[in-house]
């Protein structure tokens, strides 16, 4: 034992150490350890330092670090100390490396010389250190260098040499596994080390390999079994003993690799279950250590070919963790009931109280453990109740990180189970509004989709009921401030789609909505840009249904303001908005039909709808098109432009924009080969062709007939890339798009820009899906839904589109009916499942309880018959109480034990100087450790006598 | 990987001991030190020594004023980290006698290389005390 101020430290360092120790704050600290660096580099760069102050120096250099700043200028004299002759100073130098150097880091190659020098050392100890260093030091890079040597030291006479050079070879696999490749089989040797320490060390990378291909370990399972037999029979020496339990560590090691082993295998598991039943049996369940072997146990049982013997003792030990005071055990119970739930999910139901219990408990790391477990227990019949509760919490959380997921897995239920559409658009609704920027755009989409799909076809009043609340929620809600823009985009393409649908509100509110939102919100471009094309889409059906139309003053302005923005596509949306208004009606119908965003559109690549047209150009003697790839070779002229052109695929052009074209005499080479990049357009000037269409009557046609395009060939050309500049496919591909209105046409649009805007284009397509999946989920939910079903239906929303949506209607009702909340459960008969209600049968008189409706903080008479009925688990809230007491009273000495009073510290570290040399005192404390030896409780209060003064 | 980190912090927020198994910036690591050290303070005792922050899973366990921190991943079986953050506390009372932060203090170099014998590449590879011990006690004969 050594005691502090003793071996050799320096004044110097010592009174470093107290000023550290006793500094009141971070601010403080900082000062003392900025001071500290001017003094290190003072001293660092004087020429003759002894090499034991080097060492203290690099002591300190560390504290700088571990302190939080920076002592990169000292990290070479670190180096330098790997090469002295001292076992002390060049593990100093080693442990110094391996906290300040990452293994890219440019020191590193200094140090792998003395690195393979130090793996040849005849002193074992030394090649341990390079060892440990290999295992932080080494890239991928460099393994080559070390790899031979360490393969040779898999061999080594020492134990504790073979032991490290396991782990090198582990850490070598995981920087590079086919690095290693060759040398698996080096790792199945060890197993069978005389030597426990290498055996168990040998468990980490085996456990890496076989959770990467258990198929090529399966011969081990015999082996690991027998293993794990020794170790539970003691077999091992007494020192691997961790309170009175054999090697624990190892055990739990072990019981990771046969789970992995026996998981779906049959033949393998059938070999474990004796072993793993007599460590059940056998396991010490008063302390720690044995319920951590015990729940690592379960999670085997969980995971290999189920016994029924061996997963009734897993429900027992769950259910005493349940029962137990310890959060530290609540919590493993309800992971481990999540785990068991999936073999046999009747057990869930017996724990329901204890799992409300811990759902209700303040402390967070439960709760959220237990949304784990409600989340695996979700089906249609309960998801209601347990999504709103996620979105309770999530609402009432700031952490992100676990807000996205939270939301993330709302979204996920909420489109697996949904009971309704209804319901699973006020759900997202609400998602939105308090996570939207944390959600996959995805679910934007498929909410889009869902409102815009509804129930199918069977049912038209339902979709339209559905959209017209929809709207009418989002009416309400798009005032707001602080809307995520996902949300925002999704109410805009509703209010666009279905704003005016019904009748109820008038075309100048909407828009005037719409308005707001896009000026509230005026840095968002695509929420502009959603906002903008639901004017378009509004002004059309308005067009359309022969109304006339007045563009109030404010949507005026907006599309003004974007008709000068800086985003091309805010432009294109701006012109084409201003283009459709002058159209007249029949046009527009066929430019935005209503309610047709669910039709397929197709997409003519081959632009042969054209085809007539160019005939007609090159007969008039226009020149051929001439492919991008080949047009290197044209001449002088037209060589100007395309290297022009080549610059500007990455770039803007900086040349002067084309001026709006005028009739040009065709066989004016010079102007044709200027619009290389674009299928040749119908011409005339910009102005004359918006008008055109108004006066001419006009058929859509597939020989590309110019008069109904938007002019927008000016605009596009600015930002000319040769790819890009075809508004002509978009806009008249009169083949298909007579079926599609506004945003599936917009899809087309900007899937040819999209090169340009990729990134908020791609997201906004919206594919139809074709629906096995959704009648897959629909069967399982309505027959009795089962969680297996669960993963494939990722999109599945459209929970009653193919089942008969008024037969689950009325389910609902019966169910609602009978027990106001949708989740019952009959604790008087054998149900299937936990909160399950599923089959009609539930509602049922008999005494059940709703836990959920515990849940609300209902009170319900008829909870405490039924709690005492559903047999032991059912502990009422009172005895709760009365051990929350006693826990408290048992934790209470450990709390004084804990809690030294503020200054102890201080006065302590006052002491400390006379520490060292005081031998009485230093003889009492060690006479106390021998009376009282270190017990395992961890509660000894004289574990730490010191510091509490 | 299973382990990610071991730190040792006072409840000043103070770090006293940090060993991390992949690479954090000093900033990152700075950060992380006082968001998981404010989120652990904020709990009382009755609570689970486990909480979860971004994609760690710490498990902590006080002694005195000095917490041990260790990170880790979600394969890992929770509560036999935090008693393997009791068998370090044995180790190093072994060593020590009677150990307190001071100690890990002034002599922060052992205290390390006690982790590196029982933790290599983010596993647990060594927990018996004498195998642990003996080439600290060897190196110390030594020099």
């Amino acid at each position: 034992m050594s005691s502090q101020g003793g071996f050799g430290q320096s004044k110097e360092f010592l009174d470093l150490i107290k000023s550290i120790g006793e500094a009141r704050s971070k601010a403080e600290e900082d000062r003392i350890v900025l001071r500290e660096i001017d003094t290190l580099k003072a001293r660092l760069s004087s020429p003759n330092i002894t090499k034991f102050k080097l060492k203290e120096y690099l002591m300190r250099l560390i504290y700088v670090e571990m302190l939080g700043h920076d002592a990169s200028f000292g990290y070479i004299h670190a180096v330098k100390m790997t090469h002295d002759e001292s076992l002390l100073l060049k593990r100093t130098g080693y442990l110094a490396v391996t906290l300040f150097l990452n293994e890219d880091h440019d020191l590193i190659i200094l140090i792998v010389n003395t690195i393979q020098k130090d793996l040849r050392s005849d002193n074992y100890l030394v090649v341990c250190a390079a060892l440990n260093a290999v295992c932080r030091l080494i890239n991928e890079e460099t393994i080559p260098a070390v790899l031979p040597q360490v393969v040779e030291l898999l061999g080594h006479q020492k134990e504790a040499v073979r032991k490290k050079a396991v782990m090198a070879l582990h850490r070598f696999y995981q920087r590079a596994p086919g690095s290693v490749s060759h040398l698996i089989s080096n790792f199945r040797k060890r197993l069978c080390d005389n030597d426990p320490g290498v055996m168990a060390a040998t468990l980490c990378p085996l456990f890496d390999l076989i959770t990467i291909d258990v198929n090529s370990f399966k011969d081990l399972v015999v082996s690991f079994v027998n293993i794990l037999k020794q170790v539970a029979e003691r077999r091992l020496p007494k020192s691997y003993d961790y309170h009175q339990m054999p090697a624990p560590f190892i055990q739990i090691k072990l019981l990771k690799i046969l789970s992995l082993l026996g998981n779906g295998d049959k033949k393998s598991s059938e070999q474990m279950y004796t072993i793993l039943g007599d460590i059940m049996r056998k396991c010490d369940s008063a302390s720690n250590i044995g319920n951590a072997v015990l729940y690592e146990c379960i999670c085997c049982v969980c995971s290999i070919h189920p016994n029924p013997k061996l997963l009734e003792s897993a429900a027992d030990t769950i259910s005493k963790f349940l029962k137990g005071d310890s959060h530290n055990l609540k919590y493993l119970g309800i992971d481990a009931l999540g785990l068991l739930i999936r073999i046999s999910p009747e057990i869930a139901e017996q724990h329901q109280l204890a799992v409300i219990d811990c759902l209700e408990d303040p402390d967070d790391t439960l709760k959220r453990k237990t949304f784990d477990l409600l989340y695996k227990m979700t089906k249609s019949s309960n998801v209601e109740v347990i999504v709103d509760r996620m979105i309770d919490y999530m609402i009432s959380i700031n952490d992100h990180h676990y807000k996205t997921e939270i939301a993330s897995r709302c979204v996920e239920l909420a489109e697996q189970f949904a009971p309704s559409n209804q319901w699973f658009i006020q759900t997202m609704n609400k998602v939105f509004e308090h996570a939207g920027d944390l959600v996959n755009t995805k679910v934007a989409h498929n909410l889009m989709r869902l409102i815009a799909e509804g129930f199918g076809e069977d049912d038209n009043t339902a979709d339209s009921q559905l959209r017209s609340s929809a709207v009418e929620s989002y009416l309400r809600i798009i005032g707001e401030p602080k809307l995520p823009s996902t949300f925002l985009q999704v109410i805009c393409w509703v209010l666009g789609e279905y704003g005016t649908a019904d009748g109820k509100y008038s075309a100048s509110y909407i828009t005037g909505k719409l308005c707001d939102a896009a000026e509230a919100h005026s840095t968002d471009d695509t929420v502009k840009a959603y906002a903008v094309t639901a004017l378009m889409k509004i002004y059309s059906f308005e067009i359309a249904a022969g109304r006339k139309v007045d563009m109030l003053p404010e949507c005026q302005s907006l599309v003004e303001e974007l008709l000068a923005s800086h985003s091309t596509d805010l432009q294109q949306r701006a012109y084409e908005l201003q283009a459709i208004i002058c159209l007249d009606a029949h046009a527009v119908e066929n430019i935005m039909p209503m309610d047709a965003n669910c039709e397929d559109i197709e997409i003519d690549k081959n632009l042969s709808f054209l085809d007539a047209y160019v005939q007609e150009s090159l007969e008039k003697g226009a020149q051929p098109y001439i492919p991008e790839d080949e047009r290197s070779g044209l001449s002088n002229i037209s060589n100007f432009r395309s290297q022009d052109h080549e610059s500007s695929i990455h770039a803007l052009r900086f040349e002067a924009y084309e001026l709006p074209k005028f009739p040009v005499p065709p066989k004016a080479p010079s102007i044709l080969s200027s619009s290389v990049e674009l299928v040749p357009v119908p011409e005339p000037s910009y102005v004359a062709d918006v008008h055109q269409p108004a006066t001419s009557a006009l058929t859509v046609s597939n020989s590309g007939s110019s008069e109904l395009k938007l002019r927008l060939d000016g605009v596009q050309k600015k930002w000319g890339r040769p790819a890009f500049s075809s508004t002509t496919p978009s806009t008249s591909s009169g083949d298909t798009f007579e079926s599609n209105n506004g945003t599936t046409r917009h899809e087309s649009i900007s899937s040819t820009k999209s090169k340009v805007h990729d990134v908020s284009y791609d997201s906004r397509k919206l594919q139809p899906e074709i629906s096995t999946e959704k009648q897959k989920l629909a069967a399982s939910l309505f027959g009795g839904a089962s969680k297996s079903d669960r993963k494939q239906s990722y999109t599945g929303q459209k929970v009653s589109k193919t089942n008969s949506h008024g037969a689950d209607k009325s389910n609902l009702a019966k169910v609602a009916s009978s027990s106001d909340n949708a989740a019952v459960i009959p604790t008087s008969q054998p149900p299937p499942d936990l909160l399950d209600l599923g089959e009609p049968s539930v509602t049922s008189s008999a005494p059940s309880v709703d836990p959920f409706k515990q849940l609300e903080g209902l009170l319900d008479p008829t909870q405490d018959t039924t709690k005492l009925s559903s047999g032991g688990v059912g502990v009422p809230n009172a005895p709760d109480i009365m051990s929350l007491y006693a826990d408290m009273s048992l934790s209470g000495q450990s709390t004084t034990v804990a809690n030294p009073p503020p200054n102890a510290i201080k006065t302590h570290l006052a002491k400390q100087p006379s520490k060292g040399p005081n031998v009485q005192e230093f003889l009492e404390k060690d006479a106390l450790v021998r009376q009282v030896g270190v017990t395992p409780s961890g509660q000894n209060p004289n574990l730490f006598k010191d510091l509490l003064g | 990987m299973g382990i990610r980190f071991v730190l040792m912090v006072n409840k000043q927020g103070q770090t006293r001991l940090a060993q991390y198994y992949e690479y954090l910036t000093i900033e990152e690591r700075r950060a992380l030190e006082g968001e998981i050290v404010r989120k652990c303070l904020a709990r009382n005792e009755q609570q689970c020594s486990f909480v979860e922050h971004r994609n760690y899973k710490i498990v902590y366990r006080r002694y005195a004023s000095l917490f041990f921190l260790v990170g880790v991943d979600n394969e890992e079986n929770e509560l036999a980290i935090l008693e393997f953050i009791h068998l370090l506390v044995e180790t190093m009372d072994r060593h020590f006698g009677n150990v307190c932060e001071l100690d890990i203090m002034f002599h922060l170099e052992k205290a390390h290389f006690m982790l590196e014998e029982m933790v290599m590449n983010g596993c647990i590879v060594e927990t018996s005390k004498s195998n642990i011990l003996s080439p600290i006690q060897l190196m110390e004969k030594a020099s």
